[in-house]
């Protein structure tokens, strides 16, 4: 009862305060207001509290946060959102797709400070006939994650496997002392998620073939240029990997395999971090990427990718516009900025700049997908410009069957040739 | 109250109203999109393209293996879930102390809703299983959905697991529904136990077998979310069944328009069958 009370106060006072806002003498400065409709929901909390420091110090900008994402639609709410009139004055692209369908609504951001301090190849997945309608969030990056200690024991030298002939010699050596080692098999090859070899493994070929999301996109056919490369780095996953390939999920692949220390590597992401350390921290902190070579391409690499992108809306008066865009480059070049974008969003920027002792990221996968990427050896990720639902339902389901040995390689590439060449045509 | 036109209106309204807003008009607006290409999105309209859908169907190798998938699915599961079930309805009438503790037991499966129920199964043949099998050296424990073969026995063991209990429910009622004096009277006439299971108990359920055979005739063909939950279809598409395969066509690979032809398909295929099924079965019933 009392608290019903004390909300019919409050809701009277808030009242009140309403009306009387109406009646009150025009501000002095007119604030600028900026509606940010964002999908990133773990960051939600630390990026309200970034936006708070900001308005501190710029009093006449005033910034809203709308956090829409995690198990929810983004796309299909950022439509309805658009559609209400009230449109944000930021939003959030993923790729292509996304770029294609909001064009008309997007601004050439190419000008801006973290426009041109972004790594080369950053912005190619929001960049469309030469204009940058996207800021990358941040990098993602998957590899052969290994772990340190089992390496060193069989003694391999991580920094000599920069080629897929020295990777398969260095799964041999491991693979003839698996017994000593306690391994179960080398590899924990995860091919019941269809994402992990439909998306993620065939990226690795396919962003050579293709070299960027958008030359996928409008490819009205893949020609699998690096068909051998892809089969034998396959088949060294399949033939060392721990049975039955097929029935291996995210959670057996990374939980029970390799955070449990039975197995010396496997195919996944940063975004794995978490888990294994969840599991074993010591053993979180002794692994790293090492490269996925595709032999006749570029060997020495990881795939590097940008998940999501921020873009600033055309129909937001020039003064919303500008104040998007300041804030924009505040979070990614001022220090406060920076420290958050580090230490609190745990982000990995793709930007010049974060050189300082503190502004290094703290997780091992992360450091490494830095290294990689500073020394130029990244290759994109191409798979958001594969045909709808290609990727997972029609190679990663080809790619089982191989694995079954219901059908050959071959085999393979033909039905995944098909079904792009028909949803291009 | 005497019966008038206006109270059959007021009684007899609001319910055609909404059978016709949740089930008719969607229908026939459904058989409308199975003619045309659309890609689900409101700002575009869909494209009329007659009868193409429906003759890329007959061409569509993966509608036809989860046709056939679906079909040798719904035949073995109809088989043991009836079997089970029945046999689980005898067992519990028997006078025991513990009947009512088992109906419990045995009805429990089935309050456990479709998604989950794939989750834990899928904890258990792919965990416990595989644990079993390394402890042990047994290879039927090894491997379980990873191939064609155990992903269909998977399937149709969960489905057993859920479905027998609410059978055995059926069957209990129908069981309990046999008059006393008619088992007596065979009694007195020297009928051995067998004889009066085949002459007196299987014609007196019949009807409920009827409600039974529909039920999980209906039930295995439309099978979604355990399939979703335990295999997604998996591996290979080996273990797709005919709706996963028409929500794929149209979640997946956004062609609205031809899962919606598929859904036609599927609608007229689970009408007819069910129909021949309640038809033959009817005839084998007695009336008392």
């Amino acid at each position: 009862m009392k608290k019903y009370v004390k909300g019919m106060v409050l809701g009277g006072a808030m009242l009140l305060t309403a009306c009387g806002g109406g009646t009150e003498e025009a501000k002095p400065v007119e604030k600028t207001v900026v509606d940010i409709f964002q999908f990133k929901v773990e960051i939600a909390e630390q990026f309200d509290e970034l936006s708070q420091i900001y308005m501190e110090s710029h009093p006449n900008i005033e910034i809203n946060i709308e956090t829409v994402g995690g198990g929810d639609d983004y796309g299909a709410a950022l439509r309805a959102k658009m559609a209400s009139g009230n449109e944000p004055a930021i939003f959030n692209v993923g790729g292509p797709q996304d770029v294609y369908d909001w064009q008309d609504k997007l601004v050439d951001l190419s000008d801006m400070d973290v426009a041109k301090k972004a790594f080369d190849g950053a912005l190619s997945g929001a960049t469309l006939d030469g204009k940058v309608y996207g800021i990358p969030f941040t990098q993602e990056g998957y590899g052969f994650i290994y772990n340190k200690e089992i390496l060193k024991k069989a003694g391999i030298d991580p920094e000599t496997i920069t080629s897929y002939d020295s990777l398969e010699k260095a799964v041999k050596t491991i693979d003839s002392k698996k017994k000593e080692l306690g391994l179960d098999a080398v590899f924990a090859t995860a091919g019941k998620e269809t994402w992990v070899t439909g998306l993620h493994f065939s990226n690795v070929a396919l962003a050579q073939e293709f070299g960027s999301v958008f030359d996928a996109y409008n490819a009205k056919a893949v020609e699998f240029t690096y068909s051998e490369g892809m089969k034998k780095l396959f088949d060294l996953q399949i033939d060392y990997g721990r049975k039955p390939v097929n029935a291996t999920d995210y959670s057996t692949q990374v939980e029970r395999l390799f955070s449990m220390g039975k197995v010396a590597m496997t195919q996944q992401g940063n975004w794995a971090y978490g888990s294994i350390k969840g599991i074993d921290e010591e053993l979180a902190g002794n692994i790293g990427f090492l490269p996925m070579p595709i032999v006749g391409a570029k060997e020495n690499v990881l795939p590097v990718g940008i998940p999501m992108y921020w873009t600033v809306n055309n129909s937001a008066t020039e003064a919303e516009q500008k104040a998007a865009k300041d804030f924009l480059n505040w979070i990614y070049t001022s220090e406060t900025g920076k420290d958050y974008v580090i230490n609190k969003f745990n982000f990995i920027p793709p930007y010049e700049g974060f050189d300082g002792e503190n502004l290094q990221p703290k997780d091992p996968l992360a450091k490494d997908i830095m290294k990689f990427s500073k020394e130029g050896n990244t290759i994109p990720w191409v798979f958001m410009g594969y045909p709808t639902g290609w990727g997972m339902e029609t190679l990663g389901v080809e790619l089982q069957k191989y694995v079954d040995g219901q059908i050959t390689w071959d085999e393979v590439l033909e039905n995944a040739k098909a079904s792009w060449a028909k949803s291009r045509k | 109250m005497k019966y008038n036109k206006k109270t059959f209106a007021l009684f007899v309204g609001p319910i055609v109203i909404a059978f016709l807003m949740v089930v008719i008009i969607p229908l026939l607006i459904g058989v409308y999109y199975s003619f045309t290409q659309w890609n689900g999105r409101m700002d575009q309209a869909p494209a009329f393209i007659g009868m193409s859908n429906y003759i890329a169907i007959i061409k569509d190798e993966g509608f036809r293996n989860a046709f056939i998938f679906t079909a040798k699915f719904t035949i073995v599961s109809v088989i043991f879930t009836n079997l089970i079930g029945f046999s689980l309805a005898l067992l519990v009438t028997k006078k025991l102390k513990i009947s009512n503790f088992m109906r419990t037991i045995f009805f429990m499966p089935n309050l456990i809703g479709g998604l989950i129920l794939g989750f834990i199964w899928q904890f258990i043949f792919m965990g416990v299983f595989e644990t079993i099998g390394d402890l042990t050296g047994l290879s039927f424990f090894q491997g379980w959905l990873s191939n064609a073969t155990t992903g269909f026995w998977g399937l149709v063991i969960i489905m057993i697991w859920q479905m027998s209990g609410y059978l055995m429910i059926i069957y209990i009622a129908a069981l309990q529904n046999i008059p006393k004096s008619l088992l007596e009277a065979a009694e007195i006439d020297g009928a051995s136990g067998w004889a009066k299971t085949r002459h007196i108990i299987f014609p007196m359920v019949a009807p409920a077998f009827t409600i039974s055979m529909f039920l999980t005739l209906a039930n295995s063909f439309k099978l979604f979310d355990q399939n979703l939950s335990l295999t997604n279809g998996g591996p290979g598409g080996a273990t797709e069944m005919l709706a996963l395969n028409i929500y794929k066509t149209a979640y997946t690979f956004t062609n609205y328009g031809a899962a919606q032809a598929k859904a036609v398909v599927f609608f007229l295929l689970v009408a007819s069958i069910t129909m021949v099924q309640v038809y033959i079965n009817k005839k084998k019933e007695v009336e008392m």
